[in-house]
């Protein structure tokens, strides 16, 4: 034990004093604020595009379009307001802030008076040589958009514009054409402009409801489908940070044979007590990792509850959703086996080779064997009843990730006592298996030609 | 408390069908040095490996301070292989640290012995530094602090000369010597046998995975015939002059006619000088040669097993 014990606590030392560890530990937060900061980075520091319309009809599709425009922003509204009274149930604190936020006028597209409407004249403030003069100071402009109708039923839109990316202004302006050519159709045709309103409303209510359940408890919540999200989450966190770990397992074996440390140490140690040791010495430096990032996830949590708590929001489903422990338990629990599996068989081919280079020719089979748990989970998002499915948990090297996409779903007990039996056996085979392997590619008693040489011979055989 | 610190009782240990080490017996006595010698290939990492118990015989048994080379014998043990490295990244003094815990010293006692004896090697002062920074020959003495830091009762070097520079290999004879005066019993393998004759008290001399010689460094000479090399000018024939002598041949060296004596059993170089002298003999070349361990080494193994094989373990 104090082998194994000293043997871990110098492979955790050597990681924690790495630049790679911080920049792993601090790497996640940043992109993860980065990530929810972003669009909201991007949003305010987008420039104001300053453009021209010009209505050759008089005035008439000029203010088409913006009617347009308003009624698809109202809509577009609606259907935000009516998704979240059904994830959060009507709640007066929450329809205000949303009446706050989706009420804002789109300031990012301010129309101008450029003082002319000759596209000539307006040529050199679209090509950059000249600029407006705005509440912002001198600005470029940004498009110049006539309108007109040459022959009746016949709108046209010409764009000008140097800016190729930038399209939600035209789009805009586009589907408000599209929306007032087909609703002037009808009512040209004799269709009543009430009749047309109340059609658009029209919309069938979807109740989606569980034969487990009586009649008055069927009905399926939004917050019921969490937890399957929650699987599908936990198993790609799972993968990640599995493959992570064991590539750091796999580079630390090579290094120290590079270094031909590993005899000094089979003599101060036995070949188990160094594999343990390297296992659990990495198993810490995630789990630092892990306790790290759930520690802010939980203060996120925490703060999110409470934030939630005060506009009563039931905050206790969701948060019961997140953390439900009959998922995180067994999460913990397909970790730990996940990890013993994979890490020591990449322990065991680190072993057997001299340079990163040696190892890549054995760790193709290994990467496509750990690809499919990733295509399978995919699969299982939109058919987690699948056979494929069902099978490949069987699979024991791919059961920690597909079974905590399928804990979720009522499934029997046959099945989740049965892969959780196979696991374990086959973890306790692999284990036993790269001991054997490490101990011989530790003395160089064995590389990565006889492996390949293992599998010739298989060939042959059954040739 | 036994005298026998090592025993290998007739261990053999076959790789791939092809066999490293065949039914090799021999023990190491308490306080001694014992050099282990033979050409690379002849199975002395193979043997050295098994009497840590890294490698477990096909047959045959180890005996490490009297019973299975287990885990509480090993903290007993220093061992330098012939492969040798250490953690690149690592401070000096934390790699020696390292090492000495894992053999049981606790942590004050092992930056203590550490420091120690970094100053008596001439490296105080990169004790904190990373051994990546240090010269190859710095990063070998450091190796052997480690190797030597826990007080090892008994040490076991593996080719521990090879690549160091004469100084260095003069520099660790005088290591290997001080830890024999302070009672420390050691087993080092070597294929260079002048620093076996050096400073072991006995040798065991192995070949092909056979044991050739198992005995001190006066026997091993001893096996070899003493020869005294002669040119005359005066027209005698030495084989009559030294009938009784030993035996007696003329061969020719280049443009030198000389003759050749190998000596009888209790005749030494000066009965021969004497007779030459008595019989009137002209020398004009008297050379008794003094025979080494490599001479012994051929003698027992043959030019062929003497010859080095292709490392196979």
């Amino acid at each position: 034990m104090r082998n194994i014990y000293l043997i871990a606590r110098r492979e955790f030392l050597s990681y924690v004093a790495t630049w790679g560890f911080w920049l792993s530990l601090l790497s996640v937060p940043f992109f993860m604020a980065l990530g929810f900061g972003m669009p909201i980075l991007i949003e305010s520091s987008q420039p104001t595009r300053y453009y021209v319309l010009v209505d050759e009809t008089g005035g008439r599709l000029e203010q088409a379009v913006y009617e347009q425009i308003d009624r698809s922003r109202e809509e577009e509204a609606e259907r935000v307001r009516e998704a979240a009274s059904e994830m959060l149930g009507n709640n007066p604190q929450v329809e205000a802030a949303l009446d706050n936020s989706l009420q804002l006028e789109d300031d990012s597209y301010v129309r101008v008076d450029a003082g002319t409407t000759d596209l000539n004249e307006l040529r050199p403030y679209l090509t950059g040589a000249a600029e407006l003069d705005t509440d912002e100071g001198p600005q470029p402009l940004f498009a110049a958009i006539y309108l007109s109708e040459p022959v009746p039923g016949r709108i046209e839109m010409a764009y000008w514009s140097t800016n190729l990316t930038d399209s939600r202004l035209r789009g805009d302006i586009r589907t408000a054409l599209r929306d007032y050519m087909q609703l002037r159709y009808l009512v040209e045709n004799g269709v009543d402009p009430v009749l047309i309103d109340d059609a658009e409303d029209l919309d069938p209510v979807v109740r989606e409801l569980n034969p487990e359940r009586t009649a008055d408890a069927a009905e399926i919540t939004e917050g019921e489908r969490l937890p399957i999200f929650v699987g599908v989450g936990t198993a790609f966190g799972l993968w990640i940070v599995i493959f992570s770990v064991v590539n750091m397992l796999l580079t630390a074996m090579i290094e120290e044979k590079g270094n031909k440390v590993l005899e000094m140490m089979l003599a101060s140690a036995r070949h188990h007590e160094i594999l343990i040791g390297k296992l659990l010495g990495v198993a810490a430096v995630s789990a630092t990792l892990l306790l790290f990032w759930g520690g802010l996830a939980s203060i996120g949590g925490l703060g999110a509850q409470q934030i939630m708590a005060a506009a009563d929001i039931p905050a206790a489903d969701i948060m019961a959703a997140l953390f439900d422990p009959a998922l995180i338990g067994p999460a913990i629990g397909y970790f730990i086996v996940g990890y013993l599996m994979y890490g020591a068989v990449f322990l065991a081919i680190g072993s057997l080779c001299e340079t990163i280079q040696d190892a890549q020719t054995l760790m193709s089979p290994m990467m496509l064997v750990m690809m499919m748990p990733l295509f399978l989970v995919m699969m299982a998002i939109d058919a987690p009843d699948s056979p494929i499915v069902a099978v490949a948990s069987w699979v024991p090297l791919w059961t920690p990730f597909i079974m905590l996409v399928r804990l979720p779903q009522d499934i029997g007990m046959v099945d989740v006592i049965g892969t959780t039996l196979a696991m374990i056996a086959t973890a306790a085979a692999v284990i036993w298996g790269a001991g054997v392997l490490f101990r011989m590619g530790a003395l160089n008693q064995a590389n990565q030609d006889t492996v390949r040489g293992w599998f010739k011979l298989g060939g042959k055989k059954k040739a | 408390m036994s005298d026998t610190i090592l025993a290998l009782n007739g261990v053999s240990k076959t790789f791939s069908g092809k066999p490293a080490v065949r039914d090799v017996s021999f023990t190491v006595e308490r306080g001694q040095i014992t050099g282990f010698l033979g050409p690379n290939g002849a199975g002395k990492t193979t043997s050295l490996r098994m009497a840590l118990g890294i490698l477990t015989p096909d047959r045959g048994e180890v005996s490490l301070f009297g019973g299975p080379p287990r885990p509480g014998a090993l903290d007993r043990v220093g061992f330098l292989p012939e492969e040798r490295g250490i953690y690149r990244k690592m401070k000096v003094i934390d790699v020696i640290v390292f090492f000495a815990r894992l053999k049981g010293v606790s942590p004050a006692e092992a930056r203590k012995r550490g420091l120690a004896m970094l100053e008596e090697f001439g490296l105080s002062e990169v004790a904190e530094s990373k051994v990546k920074t240090l010269s190859k020959g710095m990063a070998q003495k450091v190796q052997i602090i480690s190797t030597l830091v826990h007080e090892p009762e008994f040490i076991i070097l593996d080719e521990p000369f090879s690549g160091l520079d004469p100084v260095n290999q003069y520099a660790l004879e005088q290591v290997v010597r001080k830890q024999a005066q302070a009672g420390r019993t050691v087993l080092f393998s070597t294929h260079v046998m002048e620093h076996a004759e050096r400073l072991c008290d006995k040798i065991v001399l192995i070949a092909k995975g056979r044991k050739a010689f198992d005995g001190t460094v006066a026997q091993a000479l001893g096996q070899v015939p003493r020869r005294v090399t002669l040119e005359i000018v005066s027209g005698h024939d030495l084989a009559q002059v030294l009938a009784g002598k030993g035996e007696v041949h003329r061969e020719q060296q280049g443009e030198h006619d000389v003759w050749i004596v190998d000596l009888a059993s209790g005749v030494d170089a000066q009965d021969v000088l004497k007779a030459c002298v008595d019989a009137d003999v002209k020398l004009t070349r008297f050379e008794p040669m003094r025979a080494h361990l490599h001479d012994a080494f051929v003698h027992l193994v043959g030019q062929d097993a003497a010859a080095p094989e292709a490392e196979t373990v």
